[in-house]
């Protein structure tokens, strides 16, 4: 295992290395030099941005050996930290607080304190939760973080954090190194060092090992699990802290940036450690840091690649990732809050559903449905581009319900295949429509988008078949941010000028224009109804129950002839074509693409708010309209009364907060909103006599003890104990009237006797 | 000899430094039931595992109807005839027990009605009552039974069952005893069996093959089994 993982390391060190060599040659002379001097200064740089990554690293890697969480928030706790040490320190009007207490106050009281809150109020009750909804709780709570810290401290507004021992340093030769970089190299050597300690010279370490390998049998030695782990969480949230606060000087400082260096940058070394190494952590730190500082020194790739510097560590992600040796098929999923009877969703239904929503568009858009004493009225144009965004974004995360929904694949990166779809509809406007333009809006198209945006799917499918779990959710991380940085911003996939035509339909028979807002508005509508009643068919035949089936157990799967990797292939070519068709009217509704669009909090919003919905559900994709529902309403609050309170609550909350909290929200309701909500709704159906037995049964329940009357208000028959018996599975001699008679009170009567 | 369906020979498997299994040989018979017994960590699920496809063995080949299967993967052997239950439960939790089956009939090549095979193993199996019932929310002994059915399903030729009856109450193993013994003689199909119930395997099967620390130590019929002096030593901790 231990030789596996170094191999896996070094080949990944070696292809990365390789790849920037030859990038490096083939750069040579172009309008760089490779001096000594240069190296070495590159190197340095290199070394203690390293460093610093290392630190975050090995903090992600802690709480993940010791309480089995991959903390996807880690980037988020950085970030609060750096702000709130920027508060204290920079901004604050008053006594001065030096630097190193500023340092010392964040790093020792308020980071762990945090950490600690985030164990004891979400992480312990995810013990047992599937990974993900794990996952999806840590992303929520890293979106709701950023948007704290963008609230408090405005994001835009620029500010800086300075360095410790502000232009002071030592010379090598040359070149002068600050002693800020000088004490990150320090520092990280000692955290490292210090960690290793802890983890393999101590009581308190090994029990950190042990405890997420079997947490009873660690508590039955005596150790303390709950303590343990959150101890586990103050750490690594000091240690983000600390990296925060350290690297905020070398770059731009707003949360989405120094989110995307602690986070992705942590993510890959840790990965480059298979989350466990911590000396393997460091090096792939190192190793990131390097290649970053030669890449930005002498690999420019021009101007074509504005962002491919921040594809670093992404590509080092991806290729781990990839390196890793086969996971082996994995067996059973935990399963809770299954219901007696799942229901599927009948044709019937779908359909009655399908046309229920397009009704509802055109009587919402309308103005038709009056709320008693509220008449909304006809939408303004404002709401109509608001309903447009919120039904785009709808149709895109459809695609995730059988990929995530079904079949269990986790997939951050949805916008990526909607991209790919909005690319090759301007291209396709190119070759074939009118050349200027930049596009053709002919929906007819739509089909052939889909089958060519298959292929991406099934080649990301090819990768994703060994993976499972974590590694996938990485690997689709990593896919993500590649594309959003080196693909979507080139000048050739999407020109910096263009603008795709308003939509028509045109089949040479007859041509309709979506060129009205409104009739925009109901085309998505009806895309929506027409791709949810697709799903509801395809749930229902084989495919849908083979998706199912390999989500629950892979190795059964492959046991009664399903080729497992031939059916994720499919299912990942089915998502992406949905994704594909979708994006092409995500693009056509923004008229132009930017590659700020691929921004990976945008996808994961999407990924995010159809978890928290229940990925399971095609209904689900209406979440989506939740932040457009919000701000819309309180607009429209806005200019009728003053109601201050409340617009803001719906505007600046929810709207802003509701993604992430709604996903932490998850920790109560695993399985999403919308499998409550029916629970709730589906007794109201005149058809539903089911839901309503289960409803009546349900509430009898709760109001029973558990094992009923039996032994409190009822005697022990032996009727009662056999029944009991076969219900638990108990095999037993005992038969109804030759043995017990009243239960355990005959032995003793015997011997009274 | 022809009538072997699987043929399972000189299997080794290493890991790390541990020796599972030392060319380990096993012949199961259509119209047959046969039992591998052997005592704890004696090997039984690994060369279950080597002869579904799930575990790749260092040396030792496979056949199945004569024909080696060797380098296929599980669902490959699964598609010509190969079928199991595993030892810790493995239903589809969040699928109905007619869903369960259903998957395993639809890749059945043999069969053009998926559901009418489905209904039809279902109810030979006695699940006719609980077909709608989510399997995750079924108890452990009427899981395993799903599991049965859906193994079935696939029309196997040889189907392997590991531990079937741990969970069951006496009634439902012998039960799945009989129905064994049925399926085996209409449907002209090979069991194989790893079983920690004595009672169950003698009386139900035809021939044992007893494995011990990696390597098959006899092969009889259920008597010859009982008076082998190696057997006895295996089990019992007996020098022989």
């Amino acid at each position: 295992m231990k030789r596996l993982q170094i191999r896996t390391s070094l080949l990944v060190a070696l292809g990365a290395s390789l790849a920037s060599l030859i990038l490096l040659i083939w750069r040579y002379g172009a309008d760089t030099e490779v001096t000594s001097e240069k190296i070495v200064v590159a190197t340095v740089v290199g070394l203690t941005i390293g460093a610093l990554y290392s630190l975050s690293a090995t903090g992600l890697v802690v709480v993940y050996t010791t309480t089995g969480t991959f903390n996807f928030a880690h980037g988020g706790i950085g970030v609060f930290s750096a702000f709130v040490y920027w508060e204290i320190v920079e901004n604050r009007t008053g006594p001065e607080l030096p630097q190193w207490l500023g340092l010392l106050l964040v790093v020792l009281v308020v980071a762990p304190a945090l950490g600690v809150a985030i164990d004891v109020i979400l992480m312990r009750r995810l013990r047992d939760a599937p990974l993900v909804v794990q996952l999806m709780v840590t992303v929520g709570l890293m979106v709701f973080l950023l948007t704290l810290t963008g609230q408090i401290w405005q994001a835009d507004k620029i500010r800086g954090v300075s360095f410790f021992w502000e232009g002071q340093g030592f010379s090598i030769g040359e070149q002068k190194v600050a002693w800020h970089r000088f004490a990150n190299l320090v520092i990280a050597a000692i955290i490292a060092v210090f960690l290793r300690l802890l983890l393999f010279r101590t009581r308190m370490g090994v029990a950190m090992r042990a405890v997420v390998d079997n947490r009873d049998l660690t508590a039955l030695n005596g150790a303390r699990p709950g303590a343990l782990s959150a101890f586990a969480w103050a750490l690594g949230s000091s240690l983000a802290a600390l990296a925060g606060i350290l690297v905020a000087p070398e770059v731009e400082f707003n949360p989405t940036n120094l989110n995307s260096l602690m986070l992705i940058v942590a993510i890959s070394a840790a990965a480059f450690g298979q989350i466990r190494s911590l000396p393997l952590t460091v090096a792939g730190g190192l190793l990131i840091g390097l290649l970053e500082s030669y890449n930005r020194e002498w690999i420019d790739l021009g101007a074509d690649f504005p962002f491919a510097g921040r594809a670093v560590a992404p590509i080092v992600l991806f290729l781990v990732v990839l390196a890793l040796p086969q996971a082996r098929l994995s067996v059973g999923r935990v399963s809770n809050n299954l219901r007696p009877i799942e229901r599927t969703t009948h044709i019937w239904e779908g359909a009655i559903g399908a046309i229920v929503i397009i009704f509802m568009g055109w009587a919402i858009a309308r103005g038709a449905l009056h709320f008693l004493v509220w008449d909304p009225g006809e939408w303004s144009s404002v709401s109509l581009n608001k309903g447009i965004s919120a039904m785009v974004l709808a149709l895109i995360a459809l695609s995730l319900v059988p990929l995530t929904g079904w079949a269990g694949q986790v997939n951050f990166a949805p916008l990526a295949f909607a991209g790919f779809g909005a690319f090759l509809f301007l291209r396709l406007g190119l070759w074939f429509g009118v050349p200027d333009t930049g596009g053709t809006g002919n929906l007819v198209w739509l089909p052939v988008i889909g089958l060519l945006c298959a292929p991406l799917g099934a080649l990301l499918a090819v990768f994703a078949a060994r993976l499972s779990g974590l590694y996938l959710a990485l690997l689709s991380l990593a896919f993500a941010l590649i594309t959003s940085n080196v693909l979507f911003p080139h000048p050739q996939v999407f020109p910096r000028v263009h603008t795709f035509q308003s939509p028509y339909l045109d089949v040479g028979l007859f041509r309709i224009d979506f060129d009205s807002r409104f009739s925009f508005f109901m085309l998505l509508v009806t895309m929506f109804a027409l791709g949810m009643f697709c799903l509801v068919v395809l749930r229902r035949s084989r495919y849908g129950r083979r998706w199912v089936a390999m989500q629950d157990s892979q190795a059964a799967a492959a046991t009664v002839g399903v080729n497992v990797i031939w059916t994720k292939i499919v299912v990942y070519a089915t998502s992406s074509a949905m994704a594909g068709m979708a994006g092409v009217l995500w693009a056509t509704s923004k008229s132009t693409v930017d590659f700020r669009d691929f921004d990976l909090l945008n996808g994961l919003t999407i990924v995010l708010l159809m978890a928290a919905a229940g990925m399971s559900f095609p209904i689900a994709g209406l979440f989506l309209s939740f932040q457009f529902v919000f701000e819309g309403l309180a607009e429209r609050l806005d200019q009728t009364e003053n109601v201050g309170f409340l617009v803001w609550l719906l505007k600046d909350f929810f709207a802003k907060f509701g993604p992430g909290l709604l996903a932490i929200g998850m920790v109560v309701n695993q399985r999403g909103a919308i499998f409550e909500m029916g629970k709730g709704f589906a007794p109201l159906l005149p058809w539903r006599s089911d839901a309503r037995a289960e409803m009546a049964t349900e509430n009898a329940r709760k109001r029973e003890a558990e094992i009923g009357g039996l032994g409190l208000t009822e005697p022990f028959t032996s009727e009662a104990v056999v029944g009991l018996d076969s219900v638990l599975g108990i095999v037993d001699d005992v038969t109804p009237g030759a043995g017990y008679q009243h239960g355990v009170t005959r032995p003793m009567e015997q011997t009274r006797e | 000899m022809s009538d072997d369906t699987l043929v399972a020979e000189a299997i080794d498997v290493r890991f790390g430094g541990l020796q599972a299994l030392t060319g380990a040989e096993v012949t199961a018979r259509s119209g047959e039931i046969t039992g591998l017994i052997g005592p704890n960590g004696a090997g039984k699920t690994t060369l279950f595992n080597v002869i579904t496809g799930h575990q790749v063995p260092n040396a030792g080949d496979i056949r199945l109807g004569g024909k080696s299967v060797r380098g296929y993967g599980v669902h490959r052997r699964a598609q010509l005839g190969l079928s199991r239950t595993f030892q810790k439960l493995e239903a589809f939790n969040s699928l109905s027990a007619r869903d369960n089956v259903l998957v395993a009939a639809e890749m059945s090549r043999h069969s053009r009605k998926p559901g009418q095979l489905a209904d039809k193993i279902l109810s030979r199996v006695g699940l006719n009552d609980v077909a709608d019932i989510t399997v995750g929310t079924l108890p452990t002994g009427t899981a395993r039974l799903v599991e049965l059915a859906r193994a079935l399903a696939t029309r196997p030729r040889v189907l392997l069952l590991d531990e079937a009856s741990s969970g069951l109450t006496e009634e439902e193993t012998s039960a799945v005893g009989d129905l064994l013994k049925q399926l085996v003689a209409e449907d002209d199909l090979a069991v194989l069996l790893v079983e920690h119930d004595m009672g169950f395997v003698m009386t139900t099967c035809t021939r044992i093959h007893v494995l011990d620390f990696g390597q098959i130590i006899a092969v009889g019929t259920p008597e010859e089994i009982q008076n082998d002096k190696a057997v006895r030593g295996a089990y019992l901790g007996v020098e022989s």
